[in-house]
């Protein structure tokens, strides 16, 4: 055999093993206990926010739109989960043209010149030009935090959807005096979600000057909308990451898509003395399981135990049911959360398999179109603390 | 006597109409187009049809898919003539086919699933039955039901080609059309029904509160192993078997389980390597994403989560669908001229670095012209889609239009056919065993298990540098 032939032979067969090596290495190593050697021991950050003696949320409003089959059906009308939400033609941006027409220039350029003060006669136009204005209402809470030396502060969690809804709900529960008062200090803003969003007019109503934190994310649409709303206050967007508010509070940004094209959320950690870790969140996209995961690699928190949550917590918020979320609910348990306030786009279904789970769910009254006990609805209080 | 498209794919002549590599880059400007504006027309969220919700839309670009796998591989054209297929404008034959495997795709997702099934065996086929239930929204009982029909498909993308690819067509190799087509549609169909009933139906099951424990098993049996409940952990497979079909009749020429010279030995070899090989992928595309974003932490969402990480590993592995296809497809295949190994080896190479070239491009852009969103694990971000997609109208630009317009197709003559016969037995008959190869094999083993460690020990950093989305 000339020294060609035995070169060609080498390099066939060398080329057929390193096949079977690689793909035998892959097979049989990939999903091996070995391969945990890899993985680095995370190492805790333990970042010191400081603590605070309590926190109290009131529930403005967790009923985000009434009726889950019609936000569905201008869902599906429109083209699906994915299409721009300034696209769909709901209110308050709706240009008369239809579902699925809908722009945020048309949409806005109605209403621009009543924003913020005449909200009612906005509304008219909105009505007339809208897909389904009377489904929208919104989300928003009112969280208080008693600093450790009594002192107390207090901060909106986003401000609902519908003008018309949130207006009602912030007069029930006396939030639009507080804000003439200039007694809530500023406006988190969990991300750009109508639901959350697009009723920043309603408080800017009662304080333009409110400061406001945005995530990082936002649309060029949402940056524009809080101008033309009137506001005159500082505008601040949160990278991502963990960022101190106050002793005790820090916000958390985190970096993900979200249906109907919105980017980024922004939750709320607070460590409350004695107790340990309460969250609050506006819609929780990043899944519960990860946000308390965060905390435990980048906070110090009180007896470093998760104590609470409060919020929506992205499970089933229309209802739908997925096995990955099954897997949440076999896996909360492992967290020891001792009180669970949820609502809003959690789920009454994932609420109600808490329960049956034994969770320490904190049951709701069904108040003001609040639609089952198992939520903390409308109207309702949770204190962490 | 008369013949349809038996052989017609090995025995057409596609001519070049330019040199070099002008034509491929021809056929790639016009499909891409193609595909952009059908995308536009079908699929995109801010188009027309608006059908990427994203399971309707998938489910149709499944089906569409093995619509053509049906009528090239398992009826090879019938009952289209071989005059007809070899005379037709390319324009005419790719309209007509085109439109006969949308008829067909249709009939059988709304005739069979929805139709038949849905109504009177497992209603989660049909949208109308789940709205039935108490709180099931129109939208979501289409997602449901077509969730349901596009697993079946996933199943049958692997198996159908996989009947012809690894079995020879055998046992019905040497009957005639129909007869042939409808035998193996037959076994193929069986095999997906059973394949779905243990993959993909109990997660089906446990979609219903509560979990329906007297027709499917709950929670599912793979929950341990897996850590997840969610049927993703079979997608990921399933998925991986799907691309490795297509890896070994394309590239890799059913390279190495050719040279197994028993018929039913290497038939055997060849179905159950394909499945051997998609294991191996899909344990380490996990793995790959393990090392890349640290453990995933079950019952969390997005790309944290364990179902959401198989699915991803499905995602992953038609990336290197779409370039070994371009290889084969435009550009005949390149290189040809070492042996078969090397050759096999050099292609897998390029499939290589294309396929993680179009994952970076794909998720760095997608967002700015498909109407997809930024990111990695968005419930609705479906890859596999505009992939399928892309690959869809590469197979009626390949199989029905004979790359038309860059190529002309010219029937192979006889004596053309016996020496690709020759020279392809001689190509086989070229790798054998002797001392040197076996020297060779067993350093081509040490270099490909150092090459998975160094890659697993540099994926870390090198996935840390590229930083495809920032901020993640």
């Amino acid at each position: 055999m000339s020294d060609n032939m035995k070169r060609r032979d080498f390099l066939k067969g060398a080329a057929t093993g390193v096949g079977v090596g690689l793909l035998g290495a892959m097979g049989l190593y990939s999903y091996s206990p070995m391969r945990e050697g890899y993985f680095p021991e995370t190492e805790r950050k333990m970042t010191d926010i400081g603590t605070c003696r309590s926190v109290k949320v009131t529930n403005i409003s967790e009923t985000s739109w009434f009726e889950n089959g019609v936000l569905m059906g201008d869902i599906k009308g429109a083209g699906g989960l994915l299409v721009n939400q300034y696209d769909y033609n709901w209110p308050p941006f709706g240009n008369g043209k239809g579902l699925g027409k809908g722009s945020y220039d048309e949409g806005i350029a109605k209403i621009k010149h009543l924003l913020p003060n005449r909200l009612e006669e906005a509304w008219d136009i909105i009505e007339a030009n809208s897909v389904h204005p009377e489904n929208a209402g919104g989300y928003a809470a009112l969280v208080e935090v008693e600093e450790m030396d009594g002192n107390k502060r207090k901060f909106l969690l986003d401000v609902g959807w519908s003008y018309k809804w949130c207006d009602e709900c912030f007069k029930r529960e006396g939030i639009d005096k507080m804000l003439e008062n200039k007694e809530i200090e500023a406006l988190f803003f969990s991300h750009e979600h109508f639901d959350h969003f697009w009723g920043l007019p309603v408080a800017l109503k009662y304080d333009p000057e409110i400061t406001i934190y945005i995530p990082e994310g936002f649309y060029p649409e949402g940056l524009q909308y809080i101008k033309d709303c009137g506001h005159t206050g500082k505008l601040i967007t949160v990278k991502s990451g963990l960022n101190k508010v106050i002793p005790g509070m820090a916000s958390y940004v985190f970096a993900i898509p979200i249906i109907c094209r919105v980017y980024g959320e922004q939750s709320l950690y607070f460590n409350v003395a004695d107790k340990g870790l309460v969250s609050v969140t506006g819609c929780c996209h990043q899944g519960i399981i990860r946000f308390a995961e965060t905390a435990y690699n980048e906070i110090k928190y009180e007896n470093d135990k998760c104590h609470g949550i409060y919020g929506g917590l992205h499970i089933s918020p229309f209802d739908d049911w997925d096995p990955k979320y099954d897997d949440l609910v076999i896996s909360l348990g492992d967290y020891g959360f001792e009180r669970i306030g949820c609502n809003h786009c959690t789920g009454v279904l994932c609420a109600k398999k808490f329960i049956a789970a034994g969770y320490p769910v904190v049951e709701g009254t069904a108040k003001f179109r609040s639609k089952d006990k198992a939520y903390l609805g409308n109207g309702d209080t949770i204190t962490f603390g | 006597m008369e013949r349809f498209g038996e052989g017609y794919l090995e025995e057409r002549k596609l001519v070049k109409r330019w040199s070099g590599p002008v034509p491929a880059l021809v056929s790639l400007v016009l499909t891409l187009g193609i595909f952009y504006l059908t995308w536009w027309i079908f699929q995109d969220p801010r188009g027309i049809m608006r059908m990427y919700t994203p399971y309707v839309g998938y489910m149709y670009c499944r089906w569409w898919l093995i619509m053509m796998i049906w009528m090239v591989y398992i009826f090879n054209f019938w009952p289209f003539k071989r005059k007809w297929l070899e005379t037709t404008h390319p324009l005419v034959k790719g309209a007509i086919l085109t439109t006969i495997s949308v008829v067909i795709l249709v009939a059988l997702i709304k005739g069979f699933f929805e139709g038949l099934l849905g109504n009177y065996g497992l209603a989660y086929f049909n949208p109308e039955q789940l709205e039935k239930l108490p709180g099931v929204t129109s939208f979501f009982a289409i997602e449901y039901s077509a969730l349901a029909v596009l697993m079946f498909a996933a199943i049958a993308s692997w198996l159908s080609p996989a009947w012809v690819v690894a079995f020879e067509e055998a046992p019905w190799q040497k009957l005639k059309q129909p007869a042939k087509g409808f035998s193996i549609l037959m076994l193929t169909f069986f095999l997906s029904t059973i394949v779905y009933f243990v993959t993909m139906h109990p997660h089906m099951g446990i979609l219903y509160h509560p979990w329906q424990y007297f027709t499917s098993i709950a929670p599912p049996y793979w929950e341990q192993f897996a850590d997840t409940v969610s049927g993703n952990f079979h997608v990921s497979w399933i998925m991986c078997c799907t691309v490795v079909v297509w890896l070994v009749e394309t590239i890799w020429e059913r390279y190495p389980f050719n040279l197994i010279k028993n018929d039913w030995a290497r038939r055997f070899a060849c179905f159950f390597g394909i499945i051997g090989i998609a294991l191996a992928m899909h344990f380490f595309l996990y793995f790959a994403q393990e090392l890349t974003w640290g453990e995933a932490i079950r019952g969390t969402r997005r790309a944290f989560a364990p179902d959401w990480r198989w699915l991803h590993v499905g995602e992953m592995a038609i990336f290197f669908l779409v370039p070994a296809l371009f290889v084969t497809f435009y550009c005949d295949n390149w290189p040809k001229k070492y042996s078969m190994p090397v050759n096999v080896l050099l292609r897998t190479v390029v499939t290589l670095v294309g396929a993680i070239a179009l994952y970076i491009v794909y998720y760095k852009t997608s967002h700015m012209f498909l109407g997809t969103q930024k990111g990695f694990s968005h419930p609705q971000q479906f890859p596999m889609i505009p992939m399928i997609w892309l690959v869809n109208i590469w197979l009626v630009h390949h199989w029905f239009m004979d790359n038309w317009p860059a190529w002309k197709m010219v029937p192979k003559t006889v004596e053309e056919i016996e020496a690709d016969h020759v020279a392809h037995k001689a190509a086989i008959e070229d790798v054998r065993w002797t001392p040197r190869f076996g020297v060779g094999l067993g350093a081509g083993v040490a270099m490909g298990v150092i090459f998975y460690f160094v890659t697993v020990w540099a994926l870390p950093s090198v996935y840390a540098a590229v930083n495809i989305i920032p901020g993640k």
